[in-house]
C-alpha cells in the first residue's frame, strides 16, 4: 500500500475526496491515505508547500496564482482531474434582497443594475460603502463577483469594499451588518438562510452552467516519485465520482458529508446545497481539467490587474492542469475522452455533443449569464 | 517589540506567550493575544510579528492583509524564509503559523517560532497526559467496584479478588478494566427487580 496525505476543506466539493475514503476507494487502488481536515485556504497551501501533504482539495486560482507568480511558495503543483463544477452561491442581506425584489430584478443582470443604484444612493447620503466578502483573495468566488458586478456598471475595485472570511463567520458578519452579501462555497449560504441570516441571491449555474471550482492539487514531486500512485489516485476519485452523482445515493452522500471528520455541518443543509447550489460531481461531465478553466481563470487575474498579460498563459495552464493524466486514469474506467484539451467555454445554451473517443459526450449546456464566449477551442483544419 | 497571537485556545495561546517570555533571547517583547481576527484592533498593537494557530479560519483574513495592504498599517508577509524552511515546517506540523512585518529583524523570528512550536507540541503532550490520565481513573473506579462485588458474592479478600480479574484478564487476552466492567453489567442484570 502506498501511504499519502491529503487534504481538504470542509465544504460539499470535498465530497470525491470524502468518500472516496468513506467508500474504500483509495484501498481499492491500494492507497493507504490519511485525510487532513484544514480550517483554512492558507494552511493547504503551506502544508502542501513544504511536504506536510502529498495532495489536496483547492481552489483552482491557487496554483495558477502561483504560476503567475502571486503569493507565498507553492511548489510545483500537477492537477490530474477537477473536483466537480459548481456549489458556490451569493447570499446578500435581507435588506439588500427586499431593494431587488422591490425592482422586480429577478436576473443577474438586473440585480446588479439594481446594486449600482444603492452603491449611488449610499455614496450621496455619505453611508459606508457596500461590503463584500469572500474566502480568498484568488478565488473563483472573487471573480465571479466582480464578472456580476461589472455587468452592472460598477467597478468593483472603486466602488465596493471587499473583505476575505472564513465561510463559517460570514453569515455572523452579514446578521450584524458588517457586510453587505457574501460568496461561499455549500453548504454555508443554505444555513445562512435557513437561519434567517440572509438570502440567495444567485449560485454558480445562474452564473455559469458549468463553472470550473476545485481541483485535486498533487505536489510535483510526489508526483514524479510515484507516477503510478497520481493515476492510481485519480482513478479512486473518479470511481468516487461515478457512485457520487447517482441520485440514488444522494441521500447517503448526505450522511457521509454531515459526519464531523468531513464537513461537519447539518445534513439537512447539506442535503439542501446539493439540490440548489447545482454542484454536479459526474465524472464524466465535471472532471475532466480544461485547459481552456485555467484560462479564463488567468484571464480574470489580468482582468482585475492582479497579474500582468505578458505571461505564457499556455505554459502556465499546462504544467498545472494535466489532461494527459485524466485520460490515462480515465482509460480503464470505461469514460470517454475528449479529443481536445480545450474548448469554448460559454455559448452552449442545450445539451451538445463534445468531440471524444471512443464516443461523443453528451454536454450539459455551458453558458454564461451574460452570454459571453471565451473562445479557446482549437480552430479545425480541413 | 509587539508579538500578535491568535489562538482561539486560551490556554495554549498562554503556554505561548510564557515561553516568549521566558526566552532570553526575546527580552522586553509585548505579548497580545486574540482568540479571533480583529481587523478593527490592528491599529491599535500594530504588530511587529504575528503567530496563528492553523486550526484558526481566521488564517485567511491575516493572509489577505498582504494582498489588500491599503486595509494593512503596514504590509505583512509570509515567513518564507527557505534558509529556515526546517523551522517553518516543524511550525506548521505542530498547527501554528507566522506572519512578519517587513524589515522585522529575521534573527528573532526564528526563536519566536521555535518557541511557539514547542508550545504547541507541549499543549498537544499535556491534552493527551490528561485524558490518559481521566481514562486511568475512570478504569480504577471500574475495577474497585467489580473486585467489591467479588468480594462479597465470593467471600473473598481483595488481593484475591484482583488476582482472580486478572487471571481471567490474561487468559482471554483483554484488558483487565474491560474484564471489571463485564463484570459491573452481568451483575447489574442479576439484580433483583431486573426484567
Amino acid at each position: 500500500m502506498l501511504s499519502l496525505r491529503i487534504g481538504f476543506s470542509p465544504l460539499n466539493d470535498a465530497a470525491l475526496i470524502v468518500v472516496a475514503q468513506s467508500l474504500g476507494y483509495y484501498e481499492g487502488e491500494g492507497l493507504d491515505v490519511s485525510l487532513s481536515r484544514e480550517a483554512n485556504w492558507s494552511n493547504i497551501r503551506d502544508k502542501l508547500s513544504y511536504g506536510l501533504l502529498d495532495a489536496a482539495h483547492i481552489l483552482a486560482t491557487v496554483p495558477l496564482a502561483r504560476g503567475l507568480g502571486l503569493g507565498p511558495a507553492l511548489g510545483r503543483i500537477v492537477a490530474p482531474m477537477a473536483l466537480g463544477v459548481n456549489g458556490n452561491s451569493v447570499v446578500v442581506s435581507s435588506r439588500l434582497m427586499e431593494v431587488f425584489e422591490g425592482q422586480g430584478a429577478d436576473t443577474l443582470l438586473a440585480s446588479a443594475r439594481a446594486l449600482r443604484d444603492v452603491i449611488q444612493l449610499r455614496r450621496g447620503a455619505g453611508a459606508a460603502k457596500v461590503t463584500l466578502a469572500i474566502p480568498f483573495t484568488y478565488s473563483p468566488h472573487h471573480f465571479v463577483l466582480r464578472h456580476w458586478l461589472a455587468a452592472g456598471g460598477i467597478d468593483p475595485d472603486r466602488q465596493v469594499q471587499w473583505v476575505v472570511l472564513p465561510p463559517s463567520r460570514m453569515a455572523d458578519h452579514l446578521k450584524d451588518g458588517v457586510i453587505d452579501g457574501f460568496c461561499s462555497g455549500s453548504p454555508w449560504p443554505q444555513m445562512a438562510e435557513v437561519n434567517g441570516d440572509g438570502r440567495v441571491l444567485f449560485s454558480d449555474p445562474d452564473f455559469w452552467t458549468l463553472k470550473p471550482e476545485k481541483l485535486l492539487a498533487v505536489r510535483g514531486t510526489w508526483a514524479d516519485e510515484n507516477p503510478d500512485g497520481v493515476i492510481a489516485l485519480t482513478r479512486a476519485l473518479l470511481r468516487a465520482a461515478g457512485w457520487a452523482s447517482d441520485p440514488a445515493n444522494r441521500t447517503e452522500l448526505a450522511r457521509i458529508l454531515a459526519q464531523g471528520a468531513y464537513v461537519g455541518a447539518p445534513e439537512a443543509a447539506i442535503e439542501l446545497a446539493l439540490d440548489r447550489a447545482g454542484l454536479i460531481l459526474d465524472p464524466q461531465t465535471a472532471t475532466f481539467p480544461w485547459v481552456s478553466h485555467a484560462k479564463w481563470f488567468m484571464g480574470q487575474f489580468v482582468r482585475w490587474g492582479l497579474a500582468t498579460p505578458d505571461h505564457d498563459f499556455d505554459a502556465i495552464a499546462r504544467s498545472v492542469y494535466r489532461p494527459d493524466l485524466w485520460r490515462e486514469a480515465a482509460a480503464g474506467l470505461g469514460l470517454n475522452q475528449p479529443l481536445s484539451d480545450e474548448k469554448d467555454e460559454g455559448g452552449q445554451a442545450e445539451v451538445w455533443a463534445l468531440s471524444a473517443k471512443p464516443a461523443d459526450i453528451l454536454m450539459p449546456p455551458n453558458a454564461l449569464f451574460d452570454g459571453g464566449v471565451f473562445h479557446c477551442a482549437p480552430v479545425a483544419h480541413d | 517589540m509587539n508579538v500578535l497571537i491568535i489562538d482561539p485556545d486560551d490556554a495554549r495561546a498562554a503556554l505561548v506567550a510564557e515561553g516568549i517570555r521566558m526566552d532570553e533571547a526575546l527580552q522586553g517583547a509585548r505579548i497580545h493575544h486574540w482568540p479571533r481576527f480583529e481587523l478593527a484592533q490592528w491599529l491599535d498593537i500594530n504588530p511587529d510579528m504575528v503567530i496563528i494557530a492553523c486550526e484558526s479560519p481566521d488564517r485567511d483574513t491575516l493572509d489577505a492583509l498582504q494582498v489588500a495592504n491599503e486595509q494593512a498599517p503596514r504590509p505583512v508577509a509570509m515567513f518564507v524564509d527557505r534558509s529556515d524552511s526546517n523551522t517553518t515546517a516543524q511550525a506548521l506540523e505542530a498547527g501554528v503559523a507566522a506572519y512578519i512585518v517587513d524589515g522585522y529583524a529575521p534573527n528573532r523570528i526564528a526563536s519566536i517560532l521555535t518557541v511557539a512550536a514547542q508550545r504547541f507540541n507541549l499543549m498537544q503532550t499535556l491534552r493527551n497526559d490528561l485524558s490518559k490520565a481521566k481514562a486511568d481513573l475512570a478504569a480504577r473506579k471500574t475495577i474497585d467496584r467489580a473486585k467489591g462485588i467479588l468480594m462479597t458474592s465470593r467471600g473473598i479478600n481483595e488481593d484475591e479478588a484482583y488476582k482472580l480479574m486478572r487471571k481471567h484478564a490474561m487468559d482471554s487476552g483483554r484488558p483487565i478494566a474491560a474484564v471489571a466492567a463485564d463484570i459491573l453489567s452481568i451483575a447489574d442484570l442479576l439484580k433483583t427487580g431486573g426484567v
